[in-house]
């Protein structure tokens, strides 16, 4: 079910205008939406915009997709190898609730302020949500579904990748699915506190020279583009997961 | 024994830790040694400053939170309660909920400053989502018949609100609670290290500056162990709560 | 031909209480000899089949394969599950192609050998459809196709047909007969149902419960072309009488 509904935005847009309009507020509290929506416009057609959405937008997916394949494989090694698991159970079980966004200034002492730095915090908190759900699926996969898989001649191999792995994708979409939010929070924090380019960073600079309008605009950019990431990943899931039930007709009559 | 097993790994990383800044493998600029940092935590503790910028912290999350919970979760459970307030607020929801928390960081400050008005906000808005949408889920699971016996047994809308809905929502507020949580802890630090005068995150953010890196260190790493600790006592509160699940 | 010598299996409680489900087993079936295993629950007949099929580690005692002792699962002994146990990220045709792919077969051998066997099951129709799509006999003729595709000496089969409606059941019962008779193989079936005993195998073997013993092991020998079997006075007897011994059993373990 992924369909872009436009009608939530219009009527957020809509409440957004009236209460600017009714004077409760000043314009420097709350610009109205039109005045931030001109201020998108603009930055648009000086091509700012585009600069920033994509530097934020680069950073978030380089990092999310590596957090994917880096938590996808070790939830499944995890899951086989009794001394990696032996290794990483108590670092996950400790290191899942910390906020890991507290280490950055750690981080940037070794990473220094550059693109590696906020994509290796993004690997870092993203990365924890995809091992849990990919060790969790493992663990829910039937007996009955690897000794079929074992009868009929598959090898430990063979048994992860064919059989493993798309069992426990529901479960690993569903991972990725909270992983991609925070990818995307956790980019925008990252860019705030070093500054720079990208969304964060406009909007820290935006805020430094107390930029209403355009603090706004930042908002209403990452929403959107949050939007449509979280958006995406659900269409994907019905594609990739198209045999589950969940989307699936009957074919008997 | 077991735990002693279980946790060997963490008390591995800790030796490799201290014997490579120890050895100067890598500058302790960069990694300070175990010992060094443990000092370093002392000496914040003795001085006072971990305790006050703790407290100031502590207060703005706790603040924050409890606002956020009260309001998402009567939110919620009224949504469920009453079809029109659903059809009203349910959209906004949903735009909203796919939102970057961190964007608001920067409005927060803009309306309300550096000071604690401005993350008890922060935190109020963005934890707030969460606790709705659990509140809301988990009253509108609750099963239709287990309403209608309820108030086959003579029980008044209210009642059944009270004893019926509300504990079948738990469960998912709960869960939703947890988000929040974790998400209160991203935010006030964040903050606290952009835009703040105290603070945990103010502290890291100025040792960091000043370059007493094991002090830094010492920061870092009690804020990673209350978001660890706070998650777990939590974690405990939820069990117990809801221990007349099977 | 399967022989099992002095089989014994404990397995433990969640608490840690060793619980014996196997004592002392000794049998043998014959090269395409159809068995059915008989008890009430906790008689340890599934453990003995999974035992059987190498998926479970052998503690005391022998499993001997055409005289070959069996260290793990392998493509000479299919099994068919209750639960059906298909994979529900592939097709039917996909899951038949699983074991085939397994095989190292050229791909139209394949491809010729699946559409075989999902024919014989009668699925031809839903070959494309995933098995969420599939009602609970479709999906059961789609894991027998999946098994039997990969000609296996010997067919295990745990309670197969325990998850269908009465009426699917029979029906069940009557094909997985017709398929044995055109390509005969050992068939070792679970069931706790009598009438489904009697019915389909030869030698029906008879276990009690706490700690899993056999009990008696009884002829079944009938003329099963016969539409009109279940309704002879001999066929009733057998029932009557098998159903004494398994109610006995259930007595016992009280």
């Amino acid at each position: 079910m992924a369909r872009l509904s436009v009608l939530p935005f219009l009527a957020l847009l809509i409440v957004w205008e009236a209460v600017a309009r009714s004077g409760l507020f000043t314009a420097f509290v709350l610009p109205s939406a039109s005045t931030v929506l001109l201020r998108i416009w603009a930055d648009g057609a000086t091509g700012e915009l585009f600069i920033h959405l994509g530097v934020t937008l680069y950073r978030a997916l380089v990092g999310f997709l590596i957090a994917a394949a880096l938590g996808i494989l070790l939830g499944l090694i995890i899951t086989r190898v009794a001394l990696v698991r032996w290794f990483f159970e108590p670092i996950i079980s400790i290191g899942f609730p910390m906020p890991k966004i507290v280490f950055l200034p750690i981080v940037t002492l070794w990473l220094g302020f550059d693109d590696t730095l906020k994509i290796t915090m993004v690997v870092v908190d993203a990365a924890f949500p995809v091992v849990t759900a990919t060790i969790a699926g493992v663990a829910g996969v039937e007996k009955e579904l690897t000794w079929s898989a074992r009868s009929l001649g598959a090898n430990e191999r063979q048994m992860v990748r064919e059989v493993l792995f798309p069992a426990a994708l529901p479960q690993i979409m569903t991972g990725l699915q909270v992983a991609l939010p925070v990818a995307l929070i956790v980019c925008v924090v990252a860019e705030m506190l070093t500054g720079g380019k990208g969304l964060g960073g406009a909007m820290l600079g935006a805020s430094r020279v107390a930029d209403s309008p355009g603090i706004f605009a930042g908002i209403v950019e990452i929403a959107v583009a949050g939007y449509v990431l979280v958006q995406g990943m659900s269409a994907i899931r019905s594609k990739v997961l198209a045999w589950h039930p969940e989307a699936l007709p009957p074919a008997t009559v | 024994m077991r735990v002693a097993v279980h946790y060997l790994p963490i008390v591995l990383i800790v030796i490799v830790w201290e014997a490579v800044s120890r050895f100067g493998i890598v500058p302790t600029r960069s990694l300070p040694s175990l010992t060094s940092v443990v000092n370093a935590w002392i000496e914040l503790v003795a001085s006072g400053e971990m305790l006050a910028n703790a407290a100031a912290s502590i207060w703005r999350g706790g603040a924050g939170l409890a606002i956020a919970i009260l309001v998402g979760a009567s939110l919620g459970i009224a949504m469920a309660w009453w079809r029109p307030l659903r059809m009203l607020v349910n959209p906004m929801v949903e735009a909203l909920y796919p939102l970057p928390k961190s964007a608001l960081i920067p409005v927060t400050a803009l309306w309300l400053g550096f000071g604690d008005a401005s993350k008890i906000l922060l935190i109020f808005l963005a934890c707030m989502l969460p606790v709705t949408l659990g509140a809301f889920n988990g009253a509108r699971g609750c099963e239709h018949v287990m309403v209608w016996s309820a108030r086959a047994l003579g029980a008044g809308r209210l009642r059944v609100l009270w004893d019926v809905v509300v504990p079948s929502a738990l469960p998912e507020l709960l869960n939703g609670i947890r988000t929040a949580l974790a998400l209160s802890f991203i935010l006030l630090v964040s903050s606290e290290l952009i835009a703040s005068r105290n603070g945990l995150g103010y502290l890291i953010g100025s040792l960091g500056e000043a370059g007493v890196y094991d002090a830094m260190f010492a920061a870092v790493l009690t804020v990673a162990f209350l978001g660890f600790i706070s998650d777990r006592v939590f974690q405990r509160f939820s069990q117990w709560v809801l221990r007349w699940r099977a | 031909m399967i022989e099992v010598e002095g089989l014994s299996h404990t397995y433990r409680t969640p608490d840690g209480r060793a619980v014996s489900a196997l004592d002392n087993i000794s049998l043998t079936v014959a090269e395409r000899e159809f068995v059915a295993l008989l008890g009430p629950s906790g008689c340890g007949k599934s453990t003995l089949l999974y035992l059987l099929g190498g998926f479970l580690p052998i503690e005391r005692g022998v499993i001997r394969f055409n005289s070959t002792p069996i260290t793990g699962p392998g493509p000479d002994r299919g099994i068919v599950f209750q639960h059906f146990a298909l994979f529900p990220w592939k097709t039917v045709r996909g899951n038949v192609l699983y074991g085939l792919e397994k095989m190292g077969l050229p791909r139209a051998d394949r491809e010729a050998r699946a559409r075989e066997f999902i024919e014989m099951v009668g699925l031809s129709a839903f070959a494309d459809s995933y098995p969420s799509q599939l009602s609970g006999g479709m999906k059961q003729r789609a894991a027998i196709a999946r098994t039997l595709a990969v000609d296996p000496g010997t067919l295990l089969m745990d309670e197969p047909f325990g998850a269908l409606d009465a009426q699917t059941r029979t029906q069940m019962q009557t094909e997985l007969l017709r398929i044995w008779r055109r390509s005969p193989k050992a068939v070792v079936f679970v069931t706790h149902d009598v009438q489904e005993a009697v019915y389909l195998a030869e030698r029906i073997i008879v276990m009690s419960a706490r700690p899993g013993r056999i009990k008696a092991i009884v002829d079944a020998k009938f003329d099963r072309e016969d539409p009109q079997l279940v309704r002879t006075q001999a066929f009733r007897d057998r029932v009557d009488e098998v159903w004494a011994l398994v109610h006995d059993n259930t007595a016992e373990a009280r």
